[in-house]
């Protein structure tokens, strides 16, 4: 009975009622639109703060220009060349300062050598051939000089062969006196393919038959650096003079010079077997990886656990895969020998010119453990792209993997700080705050880059986005407030005479609740219900119209090439927000609202005793 | 027979600037077949009277008896459910429910079904003089003494032989004063009603059976009037 007439006396004021219904809805409606989006944007923020990865290379600038002159015996002068130069080296320790919040530090990393049994190099043209020689004239090398081959201790050259040494270019402090060789006499040297043959001696041979010519070198000094980049002395080095070469006489392997010349012509037999490994944190912090010029064809990433732990692990190649015939799951071990700061493609561009130490011997192996293939990567723009480039047969492995500077007597090469190979992971969309605390670090020379595949921008949008969704959600709250405590006041203080004359025909107060409260809520509720249904569909028409950038994102985010994988993986992206958790909290929040607010009117309107209401109003 | 007895009835509330005393020592008496007239200034007490009579409130010291039973040990929502009906100048009717809902409200709160409570609502509002076509009709399309005489169906429908009236002829003109005033009296005197006015007028305190005058929350005086 009680809600009968309540619903009969709703029903009976239409006006009031159906705009109720509809501020009603309207209020649910913005707090469903308004919650559902901010949701979605946030959301999609936790998607993409998974799927972005912020990375950062750090470079030291070269600051001085210096001009350099240089022989070139083909054409008879001297070439000047204009080069930057760095200044003082800066130590990778200035990366570590407060405020920089990395995710994966900043580590200035080398490259490995490891040897292996397979050999994974061919013929190059920088390949360092090392021979006896026998001048067949008395001379200066200023030009193409004729030598026999006597003995081949390094190289793909025959003995017997009459081949042309050429002094073509000088020290490389721009002296050029070229050296003598004298007829009967052995030489021993190293030997560079350099160009072709020039000069009177010569004068036979056609231009178009290309026959090398090579530059003869005479150095047998180590390549040895600390961890500081500082050269480790060297006493053959020192006594090392330009131009002066080994005669071959009984006895000249067994002295200093001779074991060195032996273990050089070694060492080049070793770099047909180096693969490069590169320790790292993360494989995103290899821009290949990160830019997608490399990926991963079979197998999976090395996870983060794996590169935390240090756990031994390692992708590898393609074409590396082939030539050792493994597969993904297989090991496969890793002798390093010596480490390289030069940047991971100088391995590509030759072989190195000395893998001695300071006391003359071939590096020694600094760590060796077996490593399991996780993953097959391939390269899909060549290499890569440029001074980032991965070197050929690049194998891939955790950092961690290695006790700290496990390699510190291994440095055959030091270089200041390079984007290729000094790298770091910041949180997505810390760039500003990073900058900000490496600039209070007063640190000048260095250049800081950073990568993230456009997640600054991305996040801005979601931002705004977000902006917009709170301004809808609290003029919902706004609204829904307002809108109740107005009908409130109009539904229950402004109904006080009716609910008085109830009380006096004996109604309880539950009743009078019952009877006034029953077709206000139920009225909230309906327009909760609409306006919350469509705060849902307006939401579900927000996330369709955020798919296509959604799918965009991700392209430019997975490592891995797996079709079926990153199909599954856009399906997920795009169904993943349904609006109806919001929708329904926003209704029941317009509900809840209705509730309370016009029960706190109702409590006051029932708190007056009826005759006092009841004479107010006549009065 | 029923009664009321007033003992010794005191009660006072507190406003936004102080407590006032409304009601002071009151002691009287009420029987059926009765119309009494209380009369007396504006804030002599009276309505405040009228309602610890109805059960609104309860009296700080003293009781009223209902048929000698306290009332405010009763259930007073009961009491005025079945037991008690009001009237006021400004008639108060539910302006969203025709004359007839007007009637029938107060017995289906009583538990009568919707079908018997309208022939009984029908039946009232005949006997207070309305025509059918004014059974459909809201309170803002009668006139004030349609609007009263509903009101008095309404409290007639209800099963209580109490009848409390405040300035029911307030807002009337003097014919339809004196139509309320008959009917006031056809209640105590045929259907045996206690009916007690709380009014101003002089006239219809002339014709109640018996007049009693407060002042300053005091019962002066009851005069038994022929």
């Amino acid at each position: 009975m009680t809600l009968y007439y309540s619903m009969k006396q709703m029903f009976r004021s239409p006006l009031k009622s159906i705009l109720f219904f509809l501020l009603a809805g309207v209020s649910a409606f913005l707090l469903a639109l308004g919650g559902g989006l901010w949701k979605m944007n946030r959301e999609m923020l936790k998607e993409f703060e998974n799927i972005f990865t912020t990375v950062g290379t750090v470079e030291q600038k070269r600051e001085k220009a210096e001009t350099v002159k240089r022989w070139d015996a083909g054409k008879g002068e001297y070439e000047y060349y204009t080069y930057k130069k760095y200044g003082e080296w800066i130590h990778n320790d200035v990366l570590d300062f407060a405020g920089a919040g990395y995710i994966l530090e900043a580590e200035q990393r080398p490259y490995f050598g490891a040897l292996t049994d397979e050999k994974v190099r061919g013929k190059a043209d920088m390949e360092l051939l090392v021979a006896e020689v026998a001048p067949l004239e008395t001379g200066v090398a200023d030009s193409s000089f004729p030598v026999r081959v006597e003995k081949v201790l390094a190289g793909e050259i025959k003995e017997g062969d009459i081949i042309y040494i050429c002094d073509h270019f000088g020290d490389e402090t721009g002296n050029y006196e070229p050296s003598r060789f004298e007829e009967g006499k052995r030489y021993v040297m190293g030997l560079h393919s350099i160009s072709s043959v020039h000069g009177p001696r010569v004068e036979h041979i056609a231009p178009e038959e290309h026959v090398p010519e090579y530059q003869p070198s005479n150095s047998v000094a180590s390549r040895q650096y600390t961890l500081d980049g500082e050269k480790v002395y060297d006493a053959v080095e020192e006594a090392e003079e330009y131009g002066e070469f080994d005669v071959v006489t009984e006895g000249f392997y067994e002295t200093e010079r001779g074991k060195r010349w032996l273990e050089e012509a070694k060492s080049q037999e070793y770099q047909f077997h180096t693969v490069p490994v590169e320790p790292v944190g993360g494989t995103k912090l290899l821009l290949p990886f990160y830019r997608k010029e490399a990926q991963i064809s079979k197998g999976r990433d090395i996870t983060e656990e794996e590169y935390k732990e240090g756990r031994p692990v390692c992708l590898i190649p393609e074409n590396l895969a082939l030539l050792f015939r493994k597969e993904v799951g297989d090991s496969v071990t890793l002798p390093l020998y010596y480490a390289d700061y030069l940047p991971r493609s100088s391995y590509d561009g030759g072989y190195q010119t000395s893998l001695l130490n300071a006391e003359g011997k071939i590096y020694p192996v600094f760590h060796e453990q077996d490593y399991e293939i996780v993953g097959i990567y391939k390269t899909t723009a060549a290499l890569g792209n440029g001074d980032h480039a991965l070197a050929i047969n690049e194998v891939v492995i955790p950092w961690n993997a290695l006790p700290e500077n496990v390699w510190k007597d291994n440095i055959v090469g030091a270089y200041p700080m390079l984007g290729s190979t000094t790298s770091f992971q910041i949180p997505n969309g810390d760039i500003e705050r990073f900058m900000s605390a490496w600039e209070k670090e007063g640190v000048k020379g260095l250049e800081i880059r950073f990568y993230d595949n456009g997640y600054t921008q991305l996040k801005a949008g979601i931002e705004s986005r977000k902006l917009m969704a709170w301004i809808f959600l609290t003029s919902g709250c706004v609204l829904t407030v307002m809108i109740l405590i107005f009908f409130s006041n109009l539904f229950i203080t402004g109904q006080q005479e009716r609910i008085a004359v109830e009380r006096i025909l004996g109604r309880t107060k539950r009743q009078c609740v019952l009877s006034i409260l029953f077709g206000l809520v139920l009225l909230a509720a309906a327009g909760a219900l609409a306006g919350s249904a469509a705060g849902f569909l307006a939401t579900d028409r927000a996330v369709q119209a955020t798919e296509g950038t959604t799918e965009f994102d991700r392209t430019f985010s997975n490592t891995i090439i797996d079709p079926g994988k990153e199909e599954e993986e856009d399906l997920k992206a795009a169904g993943q927000y349904s609006g109806w958790e919001m929708a329904f909290v926003a209704g029941c929040t317009v509900l809840l609202a209705a509730a309370v607010i016009s029960g706190v009117f109702m409590r006051q309107v029932l708190r007056k005793e009826p005759l006092q209401i009841l004479g107010r109003l006549e009065e | 027979m029923r009664r009321i007895e007033v003992k010794e009835v005191s009660y006072s509330y507190q406003n936004k600037y102080q407590k006032i005393e409304a009601v002071k020592k009151v002691s009287c008496a009420f029987e059926t077949q009765k119309m009494y007239a209380v009369t007396g200034e504006s804030g002599s007490g009276k309505s405040t009277f009228l309602s610890l009579l109805a059960g609104l409130d309860c009296p700080e010291t003293g009781a009223v008896l209902i048929d000698g039973k306290d009332l405010s040990r009763m259930d007073r929502d009961m009491y005025r459910r079945e037991q008690v009906s009001m009237i006021y100048q400004a008639f108060h009717l539910f302006p969203l429910l025709t004359a007839l809902e007007n009637v029938m409200y107060p017995l289906e709160a009583q538990g009568m079904p919707r079908k018997e409570a309208r022939e009984k609502a029908a039946s009232c509002l005949g006997e207070v003089g309305l025509e059918e076509k004014i059974f459909s009709q809201y309170p803002k399309m009668m006139s004030g003494g349609e609007q009263q005489r509903v009101a008095i169906a309404r409290a007639m429908a209800a099963k209580g032989q109490i009848l409390l009236a405040d300035e029911p002829t307030g807002n009337l003109d003097s014919e339809n004063e004196e139509r309320i005033v008959e009917f006031l009296k056809k209640l105590a005197h045929e259907k045996g009603y206690i009916v007690i006015v709380v009014t101003h007028n002089p006239d219809i305190a002339q014709q109640a059976d018996v007049r009693m005058i407060m002042r300053d929350g005091r019962m002066i005086s009851v005069i038994e009037q022929d």
